[in-house]
């Protein structure tokens, strides 16, 4: 499968910054992979995010050098109008994404920027507020919406875009557990059923483990630590990167040094059986 | 001006008459209002008022709409004691005090049955710079987050021990600072979180955006127009031709 995102040594510093934002950062992802980012605060995450949906350089300037290709052509190149089509970007805050009276006009919002004809859109709102099942709130004003509400209409705005690549920036910061845990199920299938790639910043990995492909640790602009989630949280290190360990991966290294795991994976009941048994004897 | 306000907010309803066109609408609100202006008896007054209500109980909004006529019924009292007290004309001085009853009704009528996404409608129909009726959507918009930003914030600082309603006036618009500087500030963060995520969903890139809604005129728009044209003709008529009646 062919790269939809590739960062070629990408460095950036916003003018009168002191340091770079981002140094020497280089990250390929296949289509269809959902990739967390993690990594302590100001690490450059936001930074290296809106250099992927074209935010920096055309937003804002700065000492850019490197190249970040979306599907194969670079977004130096390319301007605003088809970056949103290939890349949608749902900002932290709900809120402040939602700019119209209803629902189904937010959702609208880029589709109408961009001069999608009327018929063309209604079809790609109704595809959209069906796909996050909220077609019941097509015509509710934002503030009669709860948190998780706003977060699906704003993902829906981004989703009608039809983006091939995804960017969440903390995603469920402002959810409770559970509509957080729907969120994931919710990225989970419209990768399945879109093939869309997600590029997920976000300090709650517990929820993210189980959907995630891989795992990219930065700290100070740069990348620290690349791969499995599995291997990255197992290995030393990503407590050090202040990465959150699930208390899944604390529970494994903690049998694991009591021996009653392997380092790489949790025993099966069937050789937790074995072993307690061998241990009695 | 709260009361007044109130008979001014818009509130989500289903009548026939909330679902017209708001170019209908405003049309219709404007023709009324223009009528008000031009009759000059009090009995075709009384007719303009008749409209007005029968407006009023289409669109589902008698009881709101009483309210106002009240609220503004009390203000008119004055208006019509001055001008009694100066012209002593019992019919001009009522004319004058209803005619203002009826002017507020009328744009109130348009008010509170066009949402805010069809005001902007009617904002486009006007040809305003997309630019412009952008920040007054986004403005509009944002009202209830400000005013909940606004609680939390007050709240925030009361318990920090600040105390809004204590001394003179002067001394209670100093206490409101710890309030507005938090606010004017959240705001402004507010604004480049906006323009991000404007820019990304590909805001101002093509000269002439589509729009999603499409107004095609219903019977009910052409039965409106049509009755506030009538409307407004016989009270132009009335205006040229017809003398006012004299009272001795």
């Amino acid at each position: 499968m062919s790269d939809i995102l590739e960062i070629r040594g990408l460095s950036f510093r916003y003018p009168e910054a002191p340091r770079m934002a981002v140094s020497g950062f280089d990250l390929a992802i296949p289509e269809g992979e959902i990739v967390v980012l993690a990594g302590p605060s100001g690490c450059g995450k936001s930074t290296l995010l809106r250099a992927v949906n074209g935010l920096i350089p055309h937003m804002y300037g700065g000492e850019y050098s490197g190249d970040v290709l979306v599907a194969g052509a670079s977004v130096k190149g390319s301007d605003m109008r088809e970056l949103a089509q290939k890349v949608g970007f749902l900002f932290q805050n709900p809120e402040n994404q939602i700019f119209m009276f209803s629902v189904e006009r937010d959702v609208a919002f880029g589709l109408e920027n961009i001069g999608t004809p009327r018929e063309e859109m209604r079809e790609r709102v109704d595809d959209a507020l069906r796909l996050l099942g909220i077609g019941d709130l097509a015509l509710r004003a934002p503030h009669e919406l709860s948190d998780g509400q706003k977060q699906r209409v704003a993902l829906a705005g981004v989703l009608a875009m039809r983006p091939r690549l995804v960017i969440l920036d903390e995603p469920t910061s402002l959810l409770d557990p559970k509509t957080a845990g729907e969120l994931v199920d919710l990225v989970a299938k419209l990768r399945r059923e879109l093939g869309t790639t997600f590029v997920i910043v976000e300090h709650r990995l517990d929820l993210l483990v189980r959907v995630a492909d891989r795992l990219v640790v930065m700290s100070e602009g740069r990348k620290v630590m690349e791969g499995a989630p599995k291997d990255v949280l197992l290995g030393e290190g990503s407590e050090k990167y202040g990465v959150a360990t699930p208390a899944v991966t604390r529970l494994q290294k903690m049998l694991a040094r009591d021996g009653l795991a392997t380092a790489d994976g949790l025993m099966r009941p069937a050789d937790l059986a074995a072993l307690s048994e061998k241990r009695a004897r | 001006m709260m009361w007044l306000s109130g008979g001014f907010i818009f509130r989500r309803g289903n009548s026939v008459y909330h679902r017209l066109d708001p170019r209908v609408k405003l049309l219709n609100s404007v023709l009324m209002f223009a009528s008000t202006l031009m009759v000059r008896s009090v009995y075709e007054l009384l007719g303009v008022i008749v409209f007005l209500v029968a407006v009023a109980a289409v669109a589902t909004v008698l009881r709101r709409v009483a309210r106002t006529m009240l609220l503004t019924g009390t203000f008119s009292v004055f208006i019509f004691l001055i001008n009694f007290l100066f012209t002593r004309n019992l019919e001009s001085s009522v004319l004058y005090a209803a005619r203002f009853v009826a002017i507020v009704v009328s744009t109130s009528l348009f008010f509170i049955t066009t949402s805010p996404d069809e005001l902007e409608q009617v904002m486009k129909t006007f040809r305003l710079p997309r630019d412009v009726v952008f920040a007054f959507v986004t403005a509009v918009r944002f009202i209830p987050v400000m005013m909940l930003d606004t609680i939390q914030i007050m709240d925030a600082q009361k318990s920090r021990g600040l105390e809004l309603d204590k001394g003179n006036v002067f001394r209670r618009v100093r206490n409101m600072v710890p309030v507005l500087i938090p606010l004017v500030v959240n705001s402004v963060v507010r604004s480049g979180e906006l323009a991000e995520a404007m820019e990304s969903r590909a805001y101002g890139v093509v000269p002439r955006p589509t729009s999603l809604v499409q107004y095609r005129a219903s019977a009910a728009d052409k039965a409106v127009t049509v009755a506030a044209i009538l409307l407004f003709a016989l009270a132009a008529y009335s205006f040229y031709y017809v003398l006012p009646v004299q009272f001795p």
